[in-house]
């Protein structure tokens, strides 16, 4: 749900960057701050290791605009996807109001991927988010790699249906669409 | 999540409590990191930030709570060489973040963030009793005798329609997010 202000005038959505390590979470991140105009922009804060593994999360709020005299804002979020960080993750996602799961396309972390998801599903479960009607998307990250997964196999196997798009965050091939899209579903979802 | 702190009954006590105990600087923030009021030196703190990291470390403390069998922490406080932070949960949803300087104040900083505190918590639950009483009149018609004034008002001037709202939304996320070419 939404932070809405009748008094201040503001409506805030938050989104979630979810996935395995190294998925290239950080990276969408850090590529949307980079291409956004400064003044729609405030700074990244990145809570990570010295390796730049995210150690609790990277935070930016970005000002969508005014509309009707509302402030409206998005505030992004990424979660740590090293496998022992469960429980700072599983708190990023409270109040979440959409989830970009990045998957890593390397073959080799198929199963990561999977792992990574039903997690989501869990955490989402334990703040009663039902995934079903949860704005989810879908981003097969890292299209650069020679013999990448194959786009809806990760579907297949999880047996969901969401929308899906393919990047290369590195390049930002894929990031703002996959943004958009998420942003999109949160606002079509959304009652006043 | 909905407000219930009205900035114009809450921002007196945040700058009320800011002359009695003569912090830097002190934030009302939400639970998800949003600032609800300020007071004090906010131009030199980046205000945005220390909300969301605040909410995100309140949120940790509360696990590691839970852990030791607590339901949660109510007060962290955070001692440097030169400045501190005491950080007091006022609601469920929201935590009232003080930065000072001279340490012999803690007494006194406890105590009155403690006072606000409480005259805060009755703002919130006033106006969330407000509110049940308008959606009951509203569920209910024939006997909403004592319609509230001021929901009527808020409804009035901060009303956008949903297709409205979206058709500009959905506008602005094309603009905002495109990929430089
Ligand atoms: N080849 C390739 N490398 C990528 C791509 N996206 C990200 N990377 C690299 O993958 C590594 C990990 O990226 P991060 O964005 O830090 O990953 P993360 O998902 O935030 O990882 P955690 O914080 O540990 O959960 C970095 O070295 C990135 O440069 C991509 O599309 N292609
Ligand atoms: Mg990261």
């Amino acid at each position: 749900m939404p932070y809405i202000s009748y008094d201040k005038k503001e409506i805030s959505f938050k989104i979630v960057y979810y996935g395995p390590g190294m998925s290239g979470k950080t990276t969408n991140l850090m590529y949307i701050h980079n291409s956004l105009a400064e003044n729609l922009r405030g700074e990244l804060v990145s809570l990570d290791t010295e390796e730049e593994r995210t150690l609790f999360f990277d935070f930016f709020p970005l000002e969508l605009g005014q509309i009707a005299g509302y402030d409206v804002k998005f505030n992004l979020y990424t979660i740590p996807g090293q496998i022992y960080y469960e429980a700072s993750r599983k708190l990023m996602l409270e109040g979440a109001d959409g989830v970009v799961f990045v998957a890593d396309s390397n073959p080799l972390r198929f199963d990561r991927n999977i792992t990574s998801y039903e997690m989501m599903l869990d955490n989402l479960a334990s703040y009663h988010i039902d995934a079903e009607q949860f704005p989810i998307v879908l981003q097969y990250n890292k299209r650069d790699f020679p013999d990448a997964i194959e786009r809806g196999s990760l579907e297949k196997v999880l047996e969901i249906q969401v929308p899906s798009l393919e990047a290369v965050a590195t390049s930002g091939e894929g990031v703002m669409e996959t943004i958009r899209t998420i942003s999109k579903m949160i606002i079509e979802g959304f009652e006043l | 999540m909905k407000d219930y702190f009205i900035k114009e009954k809450v921002d007196p006590i945040i700058s009320g409590l800011c002359r009695d105990i003569k912090p830097i600087t002190i934030l009302l923030i939400t639970k998800q990191g949003t600032v609800i009021s300020e007071a004090g030196d906010t131009k030199s703190i980046n205000t945005t930030a220390m909300a969301a990291l605040t909410a995100g470390m309140f949120s940790a403390t509360r696990e590691v709570a839970k852990m030791v069998g607590e339901q949660q922490f109510s007060i962290l406080l955070q001692q440097g060489e030169k400045r501190h932070i005491h950080i007091s949960l006022v609601t469920e949803d929201a935590m009232m973040i003080i930065v000072f300087e001279d340490y012999r104040r803690i007494g006194m900083v406890r105590v009155e963030a403690k006072k606000a505190g409480t005259r805060l918590i009755d703002i919130a639950m006033a106006e969330k009793a407000k509110d049940t009483d308008a959606a009951f009149a509203a569920h209910h018609p024939s006997t909403s005798t004592n319609t509230n004034e001021n929901q009527d008002a808020r409804n009035k001037d901060g009303k956008i329609s949903t297709p409205e709202f979206k058709e500009y939304a959905l506008n602005l996320i094309d603009q905002i997010f495109v990929t430089k070419t």
